[in-house]
């Protein structure tokens, strides 16, 4: 059975290479993969997609009575539509929420200095009842009768 | 349809009489019961978080992205098939954590329930592989995984090649090897691990590699063979357009006309979700904390469904189920840590004083926190309720609108014409509108269409859309090919009802225009000099004679509108029409309704005499 096996290489050499695989190449650890996955979310949600399928302007804009052409920020009364500009916003508003959240759960190990916790729990509450009213307030803004009957 | 007549005859056998027609009505809703318990179990399995699963269970029963494919009324598919989609992701999990083949088993049972009822089962024969896939690359496969997923897969597909629509695809077709894949990598995998076992180091090193490049040697050819003959079939049209969006846009305007099958905005997320966009980061950080294999999974799916609900609106149903289960895993995590701060603990003497200093304000943050958390989960219950009152709980087919003073405008129009045709119309006449309006005239107006919903036929709606776009004289000959004797159209000039034909138009066009016999369609022709799509008198003269434009706006030029304004003017287009005073010389009008919704037209039958 050897030598079967060894009738190819009495013609063929061996070549004498040595492939290594490379040192920095390394599986990522599971926080890196989470903010990569993040920033994937940030630009889903802004419908990043929508743009660029569809193409609107990054921002609107409307004629008043005087001629001037003014812009407008949020493209009204559809919930399906939207400018680039307000898509990337909200999506921004979006994860800073999310970021509030995670940083509540960060500061909560007894080993972080006094002042760090204190700041740091401020700046979470901060982000979360920020973003939560602004986009409340985006939506009131994109569709007048948003939470009215 | 099984499921209801199951349902059904359970019932009638039970001496409980409730008419098929309220079990097909209350079906959707019954079993987005169900989803809630199935919702609660899987969030359970995961382990999280003890508590977890109430939240997730809370969050779905109101959550407005799944409310509104399971309202009464909507028989569709996705009524059943989110049930049996987290029905099997629930198994799955539990395959997973316990590795017997009883739940891999039941696993595969609920998947042939859930191919049954949904062609997005192509979603779930996807996303586990990949979960296999994840857990062989991040160093956790086991012998529960190799036997979780060697029985699925097996079981699993015989059952699902039952179904005669799908029947030899999982061997055939692009969307099913990545199954075939995993299971033979699993297979390997655990044989290399076998060898390893009993096999001394260096013997193992020389036989793994040999057998590796072999390997890797015969696949590549035999996949590449069997694509290049043709023996397994590419990636079909609606898959591959939602890996690369702008597909169908080019290639497939049918797919691409569909409203639902848009790209996602972001107020779309947000009015489906509110509360759910903020908690989701939070919960696939607290997944990412403590990695298992589970917890694997739902990461996989919630990443997965966030790109696809992101590419097409309809998707955000597969999206809302992993979105309420992250969510309730970031809120209870959170309000566990919090709710025990409330209370502070009788603290023991000397030992912990030293790192307790450090949590300053324990109980008034936790009560802090709490109240706000309560504060934000309080307003999705509001949000939910309001939009499931004012966008997801109006019967299509009846419209209202809001006069000025405040007092509420009915048009009953659609009844008032599809029962105008079955009343007064032959039995055996065939009438052409566009694919949207099929299976309402084939139901209540009781007539062959031309095209319906089912847009089977693309090459038959490409006719259909070449009529529409044609002068008059031009589509006469195909109305008389496809034998139409009436032709009906929907037109919301004179209300403002925004939904109508003109601006479904340009898809007609483009659909029209998509096959060889209507190649002379073109889109560009539709369009004025500077390329704006106008019904006033600037605009192309193409449209101005088509026959959509005439079946539309014939008469309404003696129409007065709105105060102020000139007669013919268009309340949806904003524009006076161009093309007033024509008459139409192949078609006769047969019925407007009271708000010149829906306008019917007969089609005038060859002259008796030459010229």
């Amino acid at each position: 059975m050897e030598a079967l096996f060894a009738i190819p290489f009495s013609v063929l050499e061996l070549p004498n290479i040595k492939i290594k695989k490379p040192s920095w190449l390394q599986a990522p650890s599971a926080m890196t993969t989470f903010s990569l996955v993040l920033f994937s979310y940030f630009l889903v949600t802004g419908g990043i997609i929508y743009d660029v399928i569809v193409e609107p302007p990054s921002v609107g804009s409307t004629t008043d009575e005087h001629g001037h052409s003014r812009p407008v920020a949020f493209m009204p009364n559809r919930v399906n539509g939207q400018y680039i500009m307000e898509g990337l916003a909200s999506s921004f508003l979006f994860s800073l929420g999310g970021l509030g959240f995670i940083i509540l759960d960060r500061t909560h190990n007894p080993t972080t200095p006094k002042l760090n916790r204190i700041l740091l729990i401020s700046v979470a509450f901060l982000c979360i009842l920020v973003s939560f009213f602004t986009t409340w307030i985006f939506m009131r803004m994109k569709l007048p009768g948003y939470l009215q009957n | 349809m099984v499921t209801s007549a199951t349902l059904y005859n359970i019932m009638q056998f039970l001496n409980i009489t409730i008419d098929i027609r309220n079990v097909c009505v209350f079906l959707a809703p019954f079993f987005s019961s169900l989803t809630t318990i199935v919702t609660y179990l899987l969030t359970k399995e995961l382990k999280v978080c003890d508590l977890a699963g109430l939240v997730a269970a809370a969050m779905i029963a109101i959550v407005p992205g799944y409310i509104s494919r399971s309202v009464a009324g909507s028989y569709d598919n996705e009524g059943i098939a989110i049930f049996c989609m987290l029905l099997t992701y629930y198994f799955w999990i539990k395959a997973v954590n316990t590795g017997t083949i009883l739940w891999a088993t039941l696993t595969a049972l609920a998947y042939f329930y859930m191919v049954s009822s949904w062609g997005g089962y192509v979603f779930l024969i996807n996303l586990i592989p990949l979960h296999v896939l994840a857990l062989m690359l991040l160093g956790r496969f086991s012998a529960r995984v190799y036997v979780a997923y060697s029985t699925l897969y097996c079981v699993g597909t015989v059952l699902s090649m039952q179904i005669s629509f799908v029947g030899f695809q999982p061997v055939q077709s692009s969307e099913h090897m990545l199954a075939l894949g995993v299971f033979g990598l699993c297979q390997l995998y655990a044989f290399a691990d076998y060898l390893r076992y009993h096999l001394s180091p260096a013997n193992f090193e020389l036989l793994f590699k040999a057998l590796l490049t072999t390997l890797l040697a015969t696949l590549g050819t035999a996949v590449v063979v069997l694509t290049v003959t043709g023996k397994i079939s590419p990636w079909t049209g609606r898959f591959y357009s939602l890996l690369d969006p702008s597909y169908a846009k080019n290639n497939i305007p049918i797919i691409a006309s569909v409203s639902e099958h848009q790209p996602t905005s972001w107020s779309s997320f947000y009015f489906d979700l509110q509360v759910l966009v903020f908690l989701f980061p939070a919960g696939l950080y607290f997944c990412f904390a403590k990695l298992t294999d589970a917890n694997i999974f739902i990461i996989l799916y919630g990443v997965l469904s966030i790109y696809f609900a992101g590419v097409m609106v309809r998707l955000m149903l597969v999206l809302a189920p992993v979105m309420c289960i992250v969510s309730g895993v970031a809120a209870s995590s959170l309000l566990s840590l919090h709710v025990k701060d409330i209370e502070p603990k009788v603290e023991k003497p000397d030992k912990k004083k030293k790192h307790e200093n450090n949590l300053v304000f324990r109980s008034e943050v936790g009560a802090i926190f709490v109240c706000v958390l309560g504060c934000l989960l309080v307003s999705y219950v509001f949000h939910c309720t309001w939009v499931t009152s004012e966008a997801y709980s109006s019967p299509s087919i009846v419209l209202s609108a809001r006069a000025h003073d405040g007092a509420r405008i009915i048009f009953d129009d659609f009844r008032e014409a599809y029962t105008w045709l079955k009343m007064n119309t032959p039995e055996d006449s065939k009438v052409m509108s566009w694919w949207d309006y099929g299976y309402q005239i084939t139901a209540m107006a009781n007539r062959t269409v031309i095209v319906d919903n089912n847009t089977w036929n693309n090459t038959h709606i490409s006719r259909v859309g070449q009529a529409m776009a044609s002068s008059e004289e031009h589509a006469y000959e195909i109305m008389r090919e496809l034998d139409v004797d009436y032709v009906l159209v929907i037109f919301g000039g004179l209300v403002g009802y925004s939904s109508d034909d003109i601006n479904k138009f340009l898809w007609m066009v483009r659909i029209g225009g998509s096959t060889d016999r209507g190649a002379h369609i073109k889109e560009a022709d539709y369009y004025t000099g500077s390329g704006e799509f106008r019904v006033d008198a600037h605009g192309s003269p193409t449209l101005l004679n088509c026959l959509m434009y005439k079946m539309s706006y014939y008469k309404f030029g003696l129409v007065y509108t709105e105060g102020g304004r000139p007669p013919g003017y268009d309340r949806v287009r904003g524009a006076e029409i161009g093309n007033k005073d024509f008459n139409l010389d192949v078609l006769e009008e047969a019925y407007t309704t009271e708000h010149w919704l829906v306008r019917i037209y007969k089609v005038k039958p060859l002259p008796n005499r030459g010229l």
